[in-house]
């Protein structure tokens, strides 16, 4: 498959490039503007990233498989991080990792046959006191994960529904 | 020593405001008054000097975890010569534990952004970065929306309110690497790059991002910068702890009742947080044990803490330290070889790989350990690990090594008997 | 003068230095493995570690502060240094592994490490006995390892390129490899990829590393994960010798280094030389290896009823004098090479002008755009400069195919004129060809004499390099003539030393039977009672220095002593190219 970055992208792409003083710096964020097009960025798409911006390929490729964010290989419709790092380990993110693992029928680093979710385990994603917890695809937390609320999330997914971006406020305090 | 008087304290950080991530309410609340008074005040300012001498007064100490002193820290910039100068802000927040930055991030964003516009003053730098993890997507949003606000208004850009004042401010987002939190490390993502830190000296103050003089500060540090200019560094060094005062933002998570980030001045017993802040231990277990400050810190069982407060002169009395001031609470059910062996897989899979004692000695101290949980440990190993420990510590570029060592050697040494208990008996004891 | 004390010894020094680079200069050792003197400073092996200190000078007095003892105070730096990234500075104290426990522990301790994921498979390994991890796992690590949990894997036998093959699990993470694609070679080919103990050098997916510089990044990997496709399970190092030479591949003369076992060249290695291609060579410099071993010219060729068959050097001599006596000596007409030596090229022209013949003229090789600016040059041949300050007179294409129709005799050195397209079959019918050569070709094909000489490997002889530096080879390899227990230049290694005529692996074969150019041409000459003895390069050598001005005080003894000399060129010719 040929990948190719849209006008927009492109646009993006320059307004990137003029926060630096040179290119290279612009490798993160466009990687993230390849993966957000085309949801992953495989071999293919790190070349693309590196001729769109004149950097070697070796040099994307290096920085690509040093991120764990970047995909470097296509994942599922959506992907589940579940974080099982210290605080969540206590608070029960094995519970949840394991719970999902068998729901889903895969294990975790595997992708559902119908390609429609990838289960990973993930190091601490600054949730802690909010454990256990996911990330869904490289966006919405989702907190103080029951069972329950795992099932729900992943009929809410498989019906199309985007997480909502879920406000916790500080316990001192009344009005946030 | 006096008791720090916490529960009297309003949080000034991050106040109990309704929508202060808004400008216009921020701005109403008082807002962006520090930056215009550096700017404008000369009776008050004598120039950039006297901003960073007012902050190295105040005494704010790192809250990244290093605890170095900020003010200190600007007046190492070498005098200006015409080329650029970067202010790069921590927010990659990715010890476990920590989880405060994005409460500024999500409801005080302005009062971090007039920080960084403060200390870019101060330093009279050019260009701002502030280099957010990347999971945090919509923080990382937030943000930017929060700058964008704060360049319309004319808080950052050209001539910033009508002064010779200009300076630019992004956001750069992470993309999965906990390195990315060490100073240089970052600036070498920021470059474009994959995260190794950077080998001192030269230090960023001298050589850093492009090779120009940079400062690095955290977010929470930069964000108690306002509070200082508006009502003076003798105020904040009045709150908390003598020795590392302030407000701070603690991270409480684990076993209890009430976690989640709360404002209190530094140096507040560490029961007092546990069983009053946050609401005590669940379903009302008994404390077993204390991380104090993110993953890397030594844990303290629970018979250290009687008298002990958050801040670095009494924790260290106790053999740790206030790191991020994220902590981890763990109550009597807690399976601490589960949790070292947790920590040390963190710790394995986050080593960058450049220095061959962390690359290798993370992964061995994790298998050793998997090993020891699995029941298939000696008690020999116990002492490997402590020797593999001291192999490790001082010998690399940055602290991770240090960061991984610590845990491991401070977990055995503190539960030792739980460690044995789970160790097979030697084929040489049997025999 | 500044001062510092390193094991108790104090030395003082000039100028700025890195520690460990000062240690090494020293003629001391502190054992490293990512360090390279071309490249930046990593700092990420961790192996050069040391004990540093600074002398406390009292502010007020200016005076070194002493305790109670009178022994000058130390303040320690609380960390083990690197030495690799630290300067020397005046007043600094250094422990190395050889006074101080602390250092060899932590030595020791950082190798345990190295190789705690490393495979230990030195006897299988192309680098075992020239591997800096075994060398100093021998000299400064632990006795044996406490690792006994599962290694880490990682892919092995990965062809990068089209000459280098990757063993990632050997590779210790150093990262000069990818330091040489991005600061040397620039190329930028190479990168690390994964992260922590998986880390390991590779190209980007789907391109190769085809980097024309590839194979210096198997010479400076300290271990076996880089290692020649070509190379590769052919020899152990400790079977060969090494015997420095000159590269005669291109016009740079990058320093090299000729590896031999039973008189093959089995590889080329590039010698440090500050002045012409410091550490590095161009790959196509090290294939040059076959050119010494494979399709060469043993015994002279005639042609008999229009068949080339293999004549005596009886003949072949005889020969040679029939045919410069008959033919017409305005017709005769002597070429000379940019890709033979100064000393073949003068032999011929002192031939050639006692016979009263034209001074030879050369054809340039020069194929504009092939070079880079680095180590590769436009100039094809070795010798360019050499045969201009022999006086030797430049022709293109087109003056050379005039003069050869003018001639009936060509007397041709050692360049193959038909197959670089200068000459075509067509310009040579009815001349009589002879050509000294090393290798077939379609050239020597064509001769009606072909005189099988000497190649760079087995002689000691001169080139002038594209900037003016004349440097000399050693006899390498020996020929059916020259027996290295009797030529005190020629190196012998172990196999050569004990081994006799009836061991296998000991060969007559790979002896060609070749001689110098100036050892033909003096029994040629002999045989015609001209008075022309030249016997070997060095003396060839003294007796241009003293005829020839731009050579004026050259001498094989000085070339050696200062890794070549720079000659004055004429800018005037180097100009025409």
């Amino acid at each position: 498959m040929a990948y190719e970055f849209t006008k927009e992208d492109l646009k993006q792409i320059e307004e990137i490039k003029s926060r630096y003083p040179a290119v290279m710096p612009a490798t993160l964020p466009v990687l993230w503007v390849a993966q957000n097009r085309f949801g992953h960025v495989n071999p293919d798409v790190q070349k693309l990233v590196a001729e769109t911006l004149g950097l070697p390929q070796a040099h994307v490729h290096g920085v690509a498989e040093f991120y764990t964010q970047y995909y470097k290989e296509e994942k599922g419709k959506h992907v589940l991080d579940v974080c099982t790092c210290l605080s969540c380990q206590l608070c029960g993110g094995y519970d949840i990792l394991h719970y999902l693992e068998e729901k889903l029928g895969i294990k975790k680093g595997e992708t559902t046959q119908d390609g429609m979710f990838t289960l990973n385990e993930v190091e601490c994603l600054g949730a802690c006191g909010y454990a256990p917890m996911l990330q869904v695809t490289n966006d919405q937390y989702v907190n103080h994960l029951t069972k329950e609320k795992v099932d729900k999330l992943v009929d809410s997914l498989k019906n199309g529904e985007k997480p909502q971006y879920e406000k916790i406020g500080m316990p001192q305090h009344e009005n946030i | 020593m006096s008791t720090v008087d916490w529960k009297n304290y309003e949080p000034v950080l991050i106040p109990d405001i309704k929508d202060l991530n808004k400008i216009d309410v921020y701005i109403k609340q008082g807002g962006y008054k520090a930056f215009e008074s550096v700017l404008k005040d000369k009776n008050k300012w004598s120039g950039p000097k006297s901003v960073v001498n007012e902050v190295k007064e105040a005494n704010i100490r790192g809250r990244g975890g290093a605890g170095f002193n900020a003010g200190l820290k600007w007046s190492f910039m070498p005098p200006v010569d015409g080329g650029p100068r970067y202010l790069a802000c921590n927010g990659d927040e990715s010890e476990p534990g920590t989880f405060k930055d994005r409460k500024i991030f999500e409801y005080n964003p302005h009062v971090f952004i007039e920080g960084a516009l403060i200390a870019a003053y101060a330093m009279e730098i050019t260009t701002i970065y502030v280099y957010i993890r990347g999971e945090y997507r919509a923080y990382i949003q937030m943000m930017e929306k929060a700058i964008s606000d704060s360049y319309e208004k004319g808080f950052i850009g050209k001539n910033i309110l009508g002064t010779d004042f200009s300076v630019d401010f992004y956001v750069h987002s992470g993309a999965g690497a906990y390195i990315c939190g060490e100073e240089t490390s970052m600036l070498e993502s920021l470059e474009g790059k994959r995260g190794y830190p950077r080998v001192k000296p030269p230090f960023p103050a001298q050589k850093g991002l492009w090779g120009r003089p940079t400062t690095i500060n955290n977010i929470e540090t930069l964000a108690h910068v306002p509070a200082v200019i508006n009502r003076g560094a003798v105020w904040f060094k009045n709150i908390g702890a003598e020795n590392h005062p302030g407000p701070i933002l603690y991270g409480i998570s684990g076993h209890v009742n009430k976690p989640g980030v709360y404002e209190l001045p530094t140096g507040v017993p560490v029961l007092d947080l546990i069983y009053d802040v946050a609401g005590g231990m669940r379903n009302g277990k008994k404390l077993k044990a204390v991380i104090p400050g993110g993953s890397s810190t030594p844990v303290l069982r629970a018979d250290q803490l009687d008298g002990i407060t958050m801040d670095s002169d009494s924790l260290r009395t106790v053999g740790s330290m206030l790191g991020t001031a994220g902590m981890v609470v763990m109550d009597e059910d807690t399976d601490m070889v589960d949790v070292l062996w947790r920590i040390a897989h963190f710790y394995h899979h986050e080593s960058c790989g450049q220095c061959t004692p962390c690359r290798e000695g993370t992964g061995w101290l994790e298998k050793i350990l998997l090993k020891i949980k699995n029941g298939e440990g000696e008690v020999r190993d116990l002492d490997l690990l402590l020797d593999i420990t001291t192999q490790m510590e001082g010998r690399t570029i940055c602290a991770l090594a240090d960061a991984a060592a610590w845990p491991v050697r401070f977990t055995i040494n503190r539960f030792r008997d739980e460690f044995e208990a789970r160790c097979k008996k030697s084929v040489y004891a049997l025999a | 003068m500044p001062e510092v004390i390193i094991d108790g010894k104090s030395y003082t020094y000039e100028g700025q230095y890195k520690l460990l680079q000062f240690i090494q200069d020293l003629g001391k050792e502190v054992p490293f493995f990512c360090y390279h003197p071309s490249m930046s400073i990593p700092a990420n092996c961790r192996q050069c570690m040391v004990k540093v200190g600074q002398y406390i000078i009292d502010r007020e007095s200016g005076e070194h502060q002493l305790d109670e003892k009178g022994e000058r105070v130390i303040r320690w730096f609380p960390k083990l240094q690197t030495a690799c990234n630290i300067d020397v500075a005046d007043g600094m104290v250094v422990h190395t592994q050889e006074t101080d426990e602390l250092v060899r522990r932590a030595q020791k301790d950082n190798l345990e490490l190295i190789l705690i994921n490393h495979p230990l498979d030195c006897p299988i390994c192309d680098q075992a006995g020239e591997c800096p991890l075994q060398i100093q796992t021998y000299k400064y690590g632990p006795e044996g390892s406490r690792f006994e949990v599962k290694k880490v894997h990682k892919p092995k036998r990965i062809q990068l390129g089209p000459r280098v093959v990757l063993d990632a699990e050997r590779c210790i993470n150093c990262t000069r490899c990818t330091r040489f694609t991005e600061e040397i070679s620039k190329t930028h080919q190479l990168t690390i990829t994964r992260r922590g103990d998986k880390n390991y050098p590779t190209t980007a997916p789907g391109l190769e590393f085809d980097d024309p510089y590839s194979l210096n990044t198997v010479d400076i990997c300290p271990v076996g994960a880089l290692t020649s496709a070509d190379f590769r399970f052919k020899a152990r190092v400790w079977e060969m010798n090494q015997t420095p030479g000159i590269d005669i591949t291109n016009g740079k003369g990058c320093n090299i280094d000729l590896w031999t076992r039973d008189n093959l060249v089995l590889r080329i290695t590039p010698r440090f030389n500050k002045d012409v291609n410091g550490h590095w060579m161009p790959d196509k410099g090290r294939e040059a290896y076959r050119l010494f071993n494979e399709n060469r010219i043993s015994r002279p060729l005639q042609i008999l009823d229009s068949e080339q068959i293999l004549s005596s050097w009886n003949n072949a001599i005889a020969t040679f004098n029939e045919q410069v006596e008959e033919a017409n000596k305005k017709e005769i007409l002597v070429i000379g090479s940019a890709h033979a030596s100064v000393e073949e090229n003068y032999s011929l022209a002192r031939f050639s002008n006692l016979l009263g013949l034209n001074q030879p003229v050369f054809v340039p090789h020069i194929i504009e755009g092939t070079g880079d600016g680095f180590l590769i040059t436009d100039d094809q041949a070795p010798n360019t400069n050499g045969c201009r300050l022999l006086g030797f007179t430049e022709l293109d294409q087109k003056s050379i195919k005039k003069a050869v129709k003018k001639a009936s005799l060509v007397i041709l050195l050692s360049d193959h004129l038909l197959d670089r397209g200068v000459l075509s079959p067509g310009d040579l019918d009815g001349k009589f060809l002879i050509t000294f050569a090393t290798n077939h070709s379609d050239t020597t094909k064509r001769a009606d004499l072909v005189i099988p000489i000497t190649t760079a490997a087995e002689h000691a002889a001169s080139y002038v390099n594209v900037d003016g530096r004349i440097q000399r080879t050693i006899r390498a390899k020996e020929t059916k003539y020259t027996n290295r227990r009797l030529d005190l230049e020629m190196s012998e290694g172990r196999l050569d030393r004990y081994g006799t005529n009836f061991d296998n692996w000991v060969t007559e074969e790979n002896k060609i039977d070749c001689v110098p150019v100036w050892s033909f041409i003096s029994q040629a000459a002999g045989a015609q009672d001209l008075d022309l003895v030249l016997n070997e390069g060095r003396e060839i050598m003294d007796e241009i220095a003293s005829v020839l001005e731009p050579f004026e005080g050259v001498s094989y003894h000085l070339m050696d002593e200062q890794s070549g000399i720079r000659l004055h060129l004429d800018t005037k010719e180097k100009t025409k190219t």
